[in-house]
């Protein structure tokens, strides 16, 4: 039961890591950003094509990390900041066809089958009685806690959170007390593709295996999570990232007939959404 | 003497927040009445739980002799109290004549079947023409409502309200936003609806137009009534210069 | 490359008409976010597959239960986007089309992920409609369909539609119940795709959960939006441009998604009105002059909002 939570856990932290990037998209720009799955898919290619030249996990981490910043800047720049001004549903669909373009993107370049992406740590695990975490476990937890945490301190204490928080509430007030818009949306934009950068190249790796389509799964479920933590709100995607985690892992490995694991996210999110329609957890504070 | 619309103890809380209290309000057929008071005395509370857009938390609203109190709004609306509102709410990608039609087609959206019905264009247009007549801007008839100016989205704005044929009119502050030169021809077309024996009821700030144009006022002040009467009465009571010297 | 290939492609892009049409209502019309229409293309396959098959009913009959089963379970969520709104509402329709697919997944009732097999051609006096004459068929219901939209965007219903889509609380204002008017627009477009779901179980006569998965649910959107919301021509136009380009595309064969994807993303870009509905680049090169947007069949041009 115990090693189920903290697989439970582990697979929470790495939504919440995902979600939390697509939830700082909503938050500035009320865009659902579908083709943040494609940002984390790169991830994930980067960080495998320079873990194979160099061997170095950092390497591959960084690498990862700033070519989806690029990435995520020219979708943000040259997609999504010239479509604020349309109707909702322009945005989603060109950010749908972006995925789909990613995808076979990475199915030519990259090969349509699994590869292994096998990274040996200092030590292989941590075994405490019938417990074991593994160590890419371990560092999937170090990280997202660290990134986790960097970010919700920026936010809250720092005069750029303030700023970003401003433009969450309200975009148009926010340009009008001084606030340098383009900043934010920039900066928020690197920050969500970086951790994205990062998530995919933790999962790849405690997988072990890295294939064109691992976001399709990620790209519409992140969006139940994101729902579920009240749309723009931090915490909430985390908290929300972890809950759906946990109970995943816990329902599938003991009432697995009931619904397929893919399906619990967003059942738990329509459910919970008919008592809270707002979510778990308010909007951005 | 009678009452077109009554409120008994009307009462809004929003949290902590007491927006309306004990409101006692009467007011009479073919009267203009104006509410004035200090921002946020309560004045939009009070239309919008009159119209419903919520239920009072106490209280009760009479139209005429029927019970409207916690009605849904589009009932109230079919029962004839037709409303404008602060910041304007033009359907703005239809025709400014869709926009009338919306309100006058008020029978037959009642239920399914009827509401299959083509518009009958032909029927319903001299009654859309006679009503943007009354405001002033029947030139508009084919324009989509978001070319039309602010004033001309206002007038558009009272003229859907009049299509339900509302036994009261209530307008909430029709001169917010607009220009001197916006407001004179909009001041005409309310007396020329007072003219025609509409009920009205409205919100406004604009004091000399109020003084010039209302039978009646009645002040609020945090919620709840600070005074009432003409508006020479008002103008001297005590009570209501410190409200609003106060604020 | 024969006949048959033909009357495949028609029909498809037939289905696909109507399931456009269909969310034209709920999303062009009402202005109500569905993002999971596809669940109910799949509710009319099954429900007729399984109505056929199990309980041994001609097609005739099949046909109206399963769109009204389509449409009941349409009300449903009618009743739910009361509760739940905006971007809430848009991501509920894609995790109820997920449950239900996964419903359709999961159960021995209908098939498991095998699906269920075997669905028959309809029978008129005897007579097996197949081929042609269902290319016949399709179309048929491809024109009343797209006469009931028009029917609608001419009609009070439709006006009311409209004004829920431009501003809520000045349609109750103005007398017209929101509530009932949202619950009909998803009953409306839920039942016409269950419709278009009969009509593809009983081609393709075999039938799977991932036909009607969440992509479906997209391509649709897409067809809409590509088309321009809110216009009939559009949504026809639409629903053909998109159905026909992955035939177009098929000699570039291993790029085809790449080249999908990417217009996709060009389209919504750079025409982001659509193709077909008002004042689009082809048009424009074509008759010239820019098409007034408040004239008879159509129910106008959502512009920018946020």
């Amino acid at each position: 039961m115990l090693q189920q939570l903290i697989n439970g856990i582990i697979t929470g932290s790495l939504y919440a890591l995902i979600a939390v990037g697509l939830t700082m998209v909503y938050g500035i720009l009320r865009i659902l950003h579908i083709a943040h799955a494609a940002v984390y898919v790169s991830g994930a290619y980067l960080g495998y094509v320079a873990y194979l030249y160099t061997q170095s996990l950092i390497l591959a981490l960084i690498s990862g990390a700033a070519g989806c910043i690029l990435l995520g800047w020219m979708i943000q720049r040259f997609l999504y900041t010239p479509l604020l001004k349309e109707e909702r549903i322009v945005p989603l669909i060109a950010s749908v066809g972006l995925y789909i373009f990613f995808e076979d993107l990475f199915r030519l370049l990259g090969g349509p089958h699994i590869r292994a992406f096998t990274v040996k740590l200092w030590f292989d695990k941590i075994a405490w009685g019938d417990m074991v975490i593994t160590s890419h476990q371990v560092l999937i937890l170090i990280m997202t806690a660290a990134c986790l945490a960097a970010i919700y301190l920026i936010i809250t204490y720092t005069r750029l959170g303030l700023a970003w928080q401003a433009t969450a509430q309200d975009m148009d007030t926010a340009k009008a007390m001084g606030v340098n818009i383009r900043q934010v949306v920039n900066l928020n934009f690197l920050i969500a593709s970086a951790i994205a950068a990062v998530a995919g190249v933790l999962s790849a790796i405690n997988y072990n295996s890295i294939l064109p389509t691992m976001g399709s799964v990620p790209a519409y479920k992140m969006f139940a999570i994101v729902v579920l933590g009240g749309m723009g709100s931090i915490p909430g995607t985390i908290a929300a990232g972890l809950i759906i985690g946990m109970a995943e892992t816990i329902m599938s490995a003991y009432f697995g007939f009931i619904m397929p694991r893919d399906a619990i996210a967003f059942s738990a999110m329509i459910l919970i959404l008919i008592f809270r329609p707002e979510g778990l957890f308010a909007r951005a504070r | 003497m009678s009452a077109i619309l009554r409120t008994e103890r009307l009462s809004k809380f929003f949290g902590g927040l007491r927006a309306l209290q004990d409101v006692d309000l009467e007011i009479r057929a073919n009267e203009i009445l104006g509410m004035i008071g200090p921002n946020g005395a309560g004045k939009t509370t009070f239309f919008n739980t009159v119209c419903g857009v919520y239920p009072p938390d106490r209280g009760k609203v009479f139209l005429e002799e029927n019970e409207i109190t916690g009605m849904p709004t589009h009932r109230i609306a079919r029962m004839g109290i037709g409303r404008t509102f602060q910041i304007v709410k033009p359907f703005l990608n239809i025709t400014v004549e869709r926009n009338i039609l919306a309100a006058l087609g008020k029978d037959r959206m009642k239920g399914v079947s009827p509401a299959l019905l083509g518009i009958g264009l032909e029927k319903s247009r001299e009654e859309v023409r006679r009503l943007l007549r009354l405001v002033g801007i029947e030139e508009s008839l084919a324009r989509p409502a978001r070319t039309l100016t602010l004033g001309h989205q206002k007038r558009m704005e009272i003229a859907r309200a009049l299509a339900l044929k509302p036994k009261l009119l209530m307008l909430d502050e029709p001169f917010a936003g607009l220009s001197q030169e916006e407001i004179r021809p909009l001041v005409q077309v309310i007396k020329k609806l007072r003219a025609e024996g509409i009920t009205i009821l409205l919100i406004e700030h604009n004091v000399p137009f109020v003084m010039e144009v209302c039978d009646r006022l009645v002040v609020l002040n945090f919620g709840e009534k600070l005074g009432e009467g003409t508006p020479q009465e008002v103008r001297s009571d005590k009570r209501v210069i410190e409200a609003y010297l106060g604020s | 490359m024969g006949f048959g290939y033909f009357i495949t492609i028609g029909v498809i892009v037939g289905i696909y008409i109507i399931l456009t049409l269909s969310l034209n209502i709920i999303s062009g019309y009402a202005g109500q976010a569905s993002l999971g229409h596809a669940a109910f293309f799949g509710i009319g396959a099954y429900a007729s597959a399984l109505l056929t098959l199990k309980l041994g009913l001609d097609f005739w009959t099949a046909l109206p239960l399963a769109m009204l089963a389509a449409g009941i379970i349409g009300a449903g969520v009618g009743i739910i986007s009361l509760r739940i709104k905006g971007d809430f509402l848009a991501v509920t329709t894609i995790g109820i089309n997920f449950v239900i697919v996964s419903v359709f997944e999961y159960s021995d009732f209908f098939g498991g992920a095998y699906g269920i097999s075997g669905i028959q051609y309809p029978e008129l006096f005897g007579f097996k409609i197949s081929k042609a004459y269902y290319l016949i068929l399709v179309f048929v219901c491809v024109f009343l369909t797209a006469l009931f939209c028009r029917l609608i965007s001419k009609s009070w219903l439709g006006l009311a539609l409209e004004t829920i889509r431009e501003n809520e609380d000045a349609a109750e204002a103005s007398g017209i119940n929101c509530k009932k008017f949202k619950i009909l627009a998803f009953a409306i477009g839920c039942a016409l795709a269950g419709l278009a779901g009969v009509l593809y179980a009983h081609f393709m006569r075999f039938i799977t959960p991932i036909d009607f998965a969440f992509p479906i649910s997209i391509s649709i959107v897409c067809m809409m939006v590509v088309g321009g919301i809110g216009t009939i021509r559009g949504g026809i136009l639409g629903a053909l441009f998109m159905a026909a380009l992955p035939e177009i595309l098929r000699p570039l064969a291993n790029y085809r998604l790449l080249f999908y994807g990417g217009l996709i993303v060009l389209i919504a870009r750079f025409q982001p009105q659509g193709l077909f509905g008002d004042n689009p680049i082809l048009f424009r090169k074509v008759f010239g002059g820019s098409l007034s947007s408040a004239r008879g069949e159509k129910s106008g041009v959502p512009g920018g909002r946020k």
